[in-house]
């Protein structure tokens, strides 16, 4: 198979997952009781409810339907969200405004899981099997067991009720002020990154060890090099390979995590929305945000495949 | 079995089996009715008639704990067993047959893998729960199905995904070959051969899979989406979050059960795993 | 004393889960500059700990080392951690039996082979790439410029193992050590290396130490020859003296299960038969004698200690073959 073949093959792959994603949440909305329109709609009077059915497509079947939707979406037209009262915003401004926030929480979780994971990791990897390894590999594999929110409220509780360390509400963005910025996000990133964190620390640590016994690490230390430039430059990067892969497939449940963490400390990213949505019955402004999601995750997984590729040669022309 | 396990194990497997007995035996314990207010409100832990204290409105807790735990674990157990059956069978299929079937069914999953766990059942429990009347809720019994429908749903591609891995393994193995080669039924070989090894791989990630339904569960009622009315360790959180400051217990009591039972089955399935793991690297 | 290497009284053993390993046991040797030293045995005859553990690399596992290490007079053994890997490169190296795992299969070769001179030597990146190339080309790869670019995964067999020994002699070693360097090659490459290796020593003025299990592969590149059963030293001599005079009934039969063309066709393969004796247990006597055709009641019970017969002669037997008593 050619190389451009590979690559139309894994390209035609992921868009069917992405379409059958997508179009699957369409069906699911349909799945409603009664007609959807009962739900949708928040127009005052009959001809302006004929006139949002016709807007979001619901006077067609599914398929139709779909498509009109999918259309709109590939050009950023989200569609409109229906407030109660009879007010409509367009759902783009809502995602312009919530998303980013999300993905910059997510990546604060992920750049703080992986700057204490690696050293941690290497550390626990190197002195393996002593006394101070097995408590903090026991300590390890219990934080990475912890669910995000029970961290979360613990962590809001005792900061923030009991001792009033930090604020337990609310989001405050970077133009109004850095230490508040980060103040206010310092509980959810970390509820979200001591889970996360223990969890490459640990997958780090296996598979460390494991590359240690190879034989091209006693050449290494044997050219008279110094060990912790062996357990860098030689250790760490055909070690890494486990670690990218579960930092993507994490993603997804960091995508959750952030979901109940927003909604927790009141952070008016995707997660407040889309719950918010739910509630709303607002199934339509649901479908897009949860595309955007598969979409990025399946951005993710992608990137995060071409990483490995980087960064381990072995792993390129797999299927040459 | 049970031998080898280290100090770690034992004690999950223990609490494991604690937290079973309090869901199976919770309505013949002698505890005192979950929801009989008692003037002791705002308990603390070890008050004198209610073990783990009270919440707000004078619901004991420990009692609130074992009766909740029957929701809560019959619902993952449930939800991993259905979604493991299905998704094991479907993953069998598509490691074993591969060609057309296997591309179809691994699309299949990844669609569904590609929805993070707790959105996908978000928006399935919010759909499907939903009642045709907007102004009214839906009946505690009907919730609970629906919770466990979308769960399984959920489950489903994940177990999916390594029973496939694992049966493709195995299918490559030179005694399935053999029987291959000497004429065995596929349907033979599946049972005989693959299904035995295939088993204790999924028994291992069942477990995990009981502690991420539990959480998932756990968040959906956070966000408000549980089981309601009825009682389970989400509920409890949900319920007792506005009280944070005045009964803390309230929340912490509940949030300890629900993660250290996540953790114990965290545990359990990692020692399962690593068991396998020495078995299968002689693969 | 104008020796290189002096190793007196070398022991090595693991605590193992099974018990104490007595991988080797009280061995002695010398080396002098620019010499070859082949150690030949079974595998699990102690030889690669042997080789290890002389240059000091064993320092990270479960090892109980004892005995003397002398290189140029310096007891190496008794020097802390990174006087001892001041030695590394620049005076012991290493190479190894399979390329494809010594080689690290994540970054180029050029960057491998240039780390050495880059590290130790304080080589700035452009010199040690020059320097990478040079190395190259005395290891006889073409094109070395493209080479340097490559992964391990690229290149051959016997392209690695050169590679290998490039790392090796990147920053001028004066012993190297080459553990079961052909093992994992073709027939054909393995000559290639081994003269390789050869023409690389006269040219450096290098020493070697040539372990390896294959008889055929010391016969002719090394000047002498030390004999290893079950973590022992059975024989040492210089070697056209241990082809012509062997002494020790192992060796013998050694020499003797080489397959040759001219063997008669037909006829069965002369084996040694039985096993090597488990190394967790005590040495009673020869540690031989359980398969040794001309074992008497004395070398079932007795060690035999290491007699010197002579030109640079020593054996370890009670009844060396050819000797009269």
């Amino acid at each position: 198979m050619s190389k451009l073949n590979q690559i139309i093959q894994a390209v035609f792959k992921l868009l069917l997952v992405l379409f059958g994603a997508t179009f699957l949440l369409a069906l699911i909305v349909r799945l409603l009781p009664g007609s959807p329109a009962d739900f949708y709609t928040n127009a005052l009077d009959e001809q302006g409810r004929q006139q949002q059915i016709k807007d979001l497509g619901l006077d067609r079947n599914v398929l139709s339907s779909y498509f009109h939707w999918l259309f709109n979406f590939v050009r950023g037209d989200f569609g409109p969200f229906f407030m109660s009262g009879g007010s409509t915003r367009p759902t783009s401004t809502i995602i312009w405004q919530a998303v980013p926030r999300s993905l910059l929480i997510m990546l604060y979780v992920q750049i703080i899981s992986l700057l204490i994971s690696i050293p941690l990791g290497l550390i626990t990897a190197y002195r393996a099997d002593k006394a101070a390894d097995r408590v903090i590999s026991t300590a390890l594999f219990t934080g990475s067991a912890i669910p995000g929110f029970a961290l979360a409220l613990a962590l809001g509780y005792y900061l923030g009720v009991r001792l009033q360390l930090l604020p337990t509400l609310g989001y405050v963005p970077i133009s109004e002020g850095l230490g508040e910025h980060f103040k206010h996000l310092v509980m959810p990133v970390l509820s979200l990154s001591i889970p996360l964190c223990a969890s490459y620390a640990r997958i780090l640590r296996a598979e460390i060890i494991s590359t240690l016994r190879q034989d091209f690490v006693t050449m290494a230390v044997s050219k008279g090099i110094s060990n912790s430039r062996v357990l860098v430059k030689h250790v760490l990067r055909p070690s890494s390979t486990s670690l990218i892969t579960t930092a993507a497939l994490n993603m997804g449940g960091l995508i959750g995590g952030t979901v109940i963490i927003d909604q927790i400390f009141a952070l008016g990213g995707l997660g407040q929305q889309i719950t918010f949505a739910v509630f709303a019955r607002q199934y339509l402004a649901l479908q897009s945000y949860i595309a955007l999601i598969a979409v990025a995750f399946i951005v993710f997984t992608v990137v995060s495949d071409a990483l490995i590729g980087i960064v381990d040669p072995r792993t390129r022309n797999k299927n040459a | 079995m049970l031998r080898n396990l280290g100090l770690f194990s034992k004690i999950s497997f223990g609490w494991l089996t604690l937290m079973l007995f309090f869901a199976i035996a919770g309505p013949l314990l002698p505890i005192p009715d979950p929801t009989a207010f008692s003037d002791v409100s705002g308990a603390g832990l070890f008050t004198p008639g209610h073990l783990l204290g009270t919440d707000l409105n004078g619901y004991d807790l420990f009692a609130n704990i074992v009766i909740g735990s029957r929701n809560s674990l019959f619902i993952a157990i449930i939800s991993v067993g259905l979604g493991g059956l299905i998704g094991g069978i479907l993953g069998i299929a598509a490691g074993y047959l591969r060609g057309k079937t296997d591309y179809v069914l691994t699309v299949f999953f990844n669609i569904f893998l590609s929805i993070p766990n707790l959105i996908l059942s978000l928006v399935l429990i919010a759909v499907l729960a939903t009642s045709s009347d907007p102004t009214q809720t839906v009946a505690d019994g009907r919730r609970i199905v629906v919770i466990i429908i979308s769960l399984t749903i959920v489950i489903v591609p994940i177990l999916g995904r390594i029973t496939r891995g694992s049966t493709l393994a195995w299918s490559n193995t030179e005694f399935v070959v053999a029987a291959k080669s000497m004429g065995m039924k596929d349907l033979m070989i599946i049972k005989r051969h693959i299904i035995p090894n295939v088993l204790p791989s999924i028994y291992a990630v069942a477990f995990l899979a009981v502690g991420i339904v539990i959480v998932v569960e756990g968040a959906l009622s956070l966000l408000g989406i549980g089981v309601g009315q009825g009682i389970s360790w989400g509920s409890m959180l949900a319920r007792s979050q506005g009280d944070l400051e005045y009964a803390p217990t309230s929340l912490f009591v509940p949030l300890t059960f629900l993660a250290f039972t996540v953790i114990a089955c965290n545990q359990v399935g990692d020692s399962l795993r690593q068991r396998l793991d020495s078995r299968e690297s002689k693969l | 004393m104008s020796e290189l290497l002096q190793v007196n009284n070398l022991d090595v053993r693991f605590d193992t889960a099974r018990g104490l390993l007595h991988a080797v046991k009280d061995v002695s040797f010398t080396l002098q500059p620019g010499e070859s030293l082949g150690i030949v045995g079974e595998s699990g005859s102690g030889k690669t700990v042997l080789s290890r553990a002389t240059m000091g690399l064993l320092t990270m596992s479960t090892a109980k080392k004892s005995g003397s290490v002398k290189l140029n007079d310096l007891e190496i053994t008794q020097l802390s951690r990174s006087d001892l890997r001041a030695k590394w490169g620049t005076e012991m190296a290493i190479i190894f039996q399979d390329p494809m795992t010594a080689l690290n299969p994540v970054r180029r070769i050029g960057d491998q082979i240039a780390e050495g001179p880059r590290i130790r030597l304080g080589m700035s990146k452009k010199d040690a790439k020059q320097r990478a190339i040079e190395l190259l080309k005395m290891v006889q790869i073409a094109e070395p410029e493209k080479v340097l670019k490559k992964f391990p995964l690229q290149l051959s067999g016997g392209m690695r193992q050169r590679v290998m020994i490039a790392i090796a002699i990147a920053c001028n070693p004066k012993i190297l050590f080459a553990d079961e360097p052909t093992t994992a090659l073709d027939v054909t490459v393995q000559a290639q290396i081994l003269e390789l290796i050869s023409s690389l020593r006269t040219q450096l003025n290098m020493a070697l130490i040539l372990v390896t299990h294959d008889l055929g592969v010391v016969a002719g590149h090394t000047d002498k020859i030390a004999v290893m059963y079950a973590g022992e030293i059975v024989e040492i001599a210089p070697t056209k003296e241990l082809f012509s005079n062997v002494r020790m009934p192992y060796t013998e039969a050694l020499l003797n299960s080489i397959p040759r063309i001219s063997n008669e066709s037909g006829v069965r393969l002369p084996v040694i038969e039985g096993r090597l004796p488990d190394p967790t247990l005590p040495q009673t006597g020869c540690g031989f004698s359980a398969r040794c055709k001309y074992a008497t009641e004395k070398c079932h019970t007795e060690r035999p200690p290491l007699v010197d017969g002579g030109s640079g002669h020593m054996y370890r037997c009670f009844f060396p073959l050819g000797v009269n008593k």
